[in-house]
Order: structure tokens, then sequence, then C-alpha cells
């Protein structure tokens, strides 16, 4: 591998972690308790451990933030019987 | 479960798990360490940090991913899956620890940054022998690291079990990933066969565990659709199923919990609702069927949780005919209430 591309790799990853630093305090603080009425009464702690959770998953929870859709609903046999 | 998040939902068991935990990591690495330099007095500090921490964490992996099957096999292992997340962080932070001095000790110091030239500094893909064990150490961390950032349940109910489940069942990548970097990387130095005789020894325990769990598991999904009559499905005679305690049994294609308490039978899903966890292998505990996992309870009849928890799973219809259980395979909403039935002869 070329140093231009492993800069390029490393420098695409410090932006991604970057940006889900910043997204996770936002998501952390408001962002959790929009999408899980449980999160919203959580601890500062409980916001602490999901910070990079947050920061890692961030497009997913960004997309999730901006619908303001609630938890997913797992679908199964044992979830939603017929 | 119902309410308000906390960092670890403390109770007297998970700290006696995590004092034990920590006492064990603790006094390996500071047995590691005093054996090490009695035996390696020339090597340095960085140097023995390094291994002490990269085999805590690679000993920890496998007590991790042994006692899943354990307790499967054994319900006396039970006790360690309880707060096995735990361990699992633990884990994670040890091979963080020896992920970070290793990029610290080999790439910290040159023209490069450290990322950069763990990505640059071996090339020889093509080369067993010097092949970037490296690499495939950061690409197991990461992973790991994945799985510790998602390990609190908030992420179990906003990502849905399935996608967790799936998520975590990535330590099984991690831990080839490892195998590949241990055998690629510490054991072209170190020829001792005792090393390589331990690797192998851990990977067949593992990989042995594993299938005689799934062995056993196998014997659960066998169909019982085809003994069908009426609409229900005959799981075996009530006298079979110990007091207090359940039969799993496979219908329409997934497992059902048969509970037998006193004289009455009540049916669930075999699936908590917190991590799909196995209620057939829990017990009744003060009139709830209680997971072995992590002790969510569910009332036997309705199948929801006691109040303030909001966790309800399905129910399913039974009957007793001449001393023999009878199951609907028709699952009922979750939380509807199902009238047990009753064994005319051990009425009370």
């Amino acid at each position: 591998m070329s140093i231009e591309i492993a800069n390029l790799i490393v420098n695409a990853g410090l932006v991604y972690a970057g940006l889900g630093l910043v997204f996770g305090l936002a998501f952390v603080w408001k962002g959790a308790g929009r999408l899980d009425p449980d999160a919203a009464r959580g601890t500062w702690g409980f916001r602490l451990l999901i910070l990079p959770g947050s920061a890692a998953l961030w497009p997913l929870l960004l997309l999730r933030w901006v619908r303001s859709s609630g938890p997913p609903q797992e679908t199964s046999p044992h979830r939603s019987p017929v | 479960m119902g309410h308000a998040y906390q960092a670890v939902g403390w109770n007297r068991q998970k700290k006696i798990y995590d004092r034990t935990l920590l006492l064990g990591v603790v006094l390996y690495l500071a047995v590691f360490l005093g054996v090490g330099f009695a035996l390696h007095p020339e090597a340095t500090a960085e140097t023995m940090i390094l291994r002490a921490l990269g085999t805590a964490a690679f000993m920890l992996l496998h007590v991790v991913l042994a006692i899943g099957p354990l307790s499967r096999l054994d319900s006396r292992f039970l006790p360690l899956l309880y707060n096995r997340r735990h361990m699992g962080v633990t884990m994670f932070l040890l091979a963080f620890g020896h992920g970070a001095f290793s990029l610290l000790q080999f790439h910290g110091f040159g023209d490069v940054g450290p990322l950069v030239s763990l990505l640059v500094s071996n090339p020889r893909f093509d080369s067993l022998a010097q092949f970037p064990f490296q690499l495939l150490g950061a690409l197991a961390l990461f992973l790991l690291f994945l799985m510790a950032a998602t390990s609190h349940d908030f992420w179990l109910t906003n990502l849905t079990a399935p996608v967790w489940k799936a998520l975590h069942m990535l330590v099984y990548l991690a831990y080839g990933l490892i195998v590949m970097h241990v055998v690629l990387g510490v054991l072209q130095a170190e020829t001792s066969p005792l090393l390589a005789g331990l690797l192998v020894l851990g990977m067949i325990v593992v990989l042995g565990l594993h299938l005689a769990a799934g062995w056993r598991e196998r014997a659960l999904d066998e169909p019982l659709d085809q003994l069908a009559r009426e609409g229900f499905v005959d799981v075996g005679a009530f006298e079979e199923i110990p007091e207090a305690c359940a039969r799993v049994v496979t219908l329409g294609g997934d497992r059902v919990a048969v509970f037998r308490y006193g004289d009455r039978v009540s049916a669930l899903s075999n699936a908590c609702q917190h991590q799909n966890g196995p209620l057939g292998e829990g017990r009744i505990i003060d009139g709830f069927v209680t997971c072995p996992w992590h002790g969510y309870q569910y009332k036997p009849d309705c199948g929801a949780s006691p109040e303030p928890f909001t966790e309800r799973v399905p129910t399913f219809e039974t009957r007793i005919v001449d001393g023999r259980v009878w199951v609907s395979p028709v699952a009922q909403a979750p939380g509807t209430y199902v009238e047990p039935a009753r064994h005319p002869g051990r009425a009370r």
C-alpha cells in the first residue's frame, strides 16, 4: 500500500471519528432521549457509556434522529405473533 | 426494561462478579510481569507490559467464548454468564492497552504517523513468515471496540435483538483474526512448543464446547408438528416436566417453553424479550418465569413482566389429556392471558 493511499484511509477514518465525536456529544445530550423515552431520563453515567457507540454508529443514529423515529420494532414469531 | 437507563444496574452479584474479575486480571498481570522479568531480565518494560496485556486479553477472550456453551451444558456455569458483558468490556480494554502500547512502541517514532506506519511499514502480504500480522490484530481490535461500545441495553433496544446479536457474533471473526495474529506474529519469534500447544488447546476447548452445546441443542429443534391433533401438539408427559421448570419444544419452527408449576401447565415463547435468552432453561421463582441469563421475569399465565416493567412474551394454549401435555402451536399476542391447563390427578 502506498503512503498516499494509507494517508487517505487514515484521514478518512479520523474525519469519520471526529464527526462522530461531535455528533455523539449532541446525541447523548438530546438525541438519545428523542429516539428512546427511557434514555431521556437516563443518568449521565449512561450517557457517557453510550458515547463511543454513538460516535461509531453516527450515520445510522443521525438518520433516525432526523426522521424522529422511535426504537425499531423487532419482527419475529416471538415478537409479533399472528 | 421500561425504566430510565443507568450506566450499570448494580446489585450484589454484579459487584462480586466485577471484584473477582478485576482481582483475577490484576493477579494475572502481576504474575506475568514478575515471572517474565525473572525469566527474561533483558526484556524492556514496554515489551513485557505489551505481552502481559495481550496474553491477558487473549485468555479472557477464551473465557468469554466458553461461558455461553458451558452454561448450556451445565447450569452451574450460569452465574458466569450473568455479567459476561463486563468481562467482554474488560477484555477489550486489555486488548486496547496491548494495541496502544504496540502502536507506540513499533510505529510511534517514525517519519509518518503511527496509523499510516501501521498500514505501510510491512507490505509482505505474500509471505507467511513475514506477514503483517499487526494489521490482523488491529482489525480484531476494531471489531472488539464495536462490541464493547454497544454492550449497553440501550443498543439492544435501539438496534433490535437480532441485529445486536449479529453484531456481537463478530466476536468469532475477531477470535479468528487474533488466532492468526498470534500464529503469524508471536509464534514466529517464540518457537516454544508450550505456547503453540496452549494455543491449540485453547482452540480445541472453544470449538469443542460449541460443538457439544450445538449437539445438545439439536434435539430441541426436532419438529413435533406432525403429531398435531385437533390443532394441538403432544409435547410429552406431565410427569416428565420437573416442578417449576420447563420442557422446551419446537412448534411452527420456533421454540416454546412449557412450564409446570403445581398442578398447572403454561406455555410461553422461549425467547426472553431482553436478549432472546432461553426462558425454558430458567425456573419459576416467586411465581414468575425467570430468565436464566439476566433474571427478567414473566407471569407464566400471561407472559407479562411484573409492574413497573413492560416486557411481554407470546403465550400458547395448553391442555392435559390422560397425563400428557398438549400445546397449541398458534402464538397468542404477547401478554395475552391463557388459562393454565390443570392436571386433575394433581389438584390441591
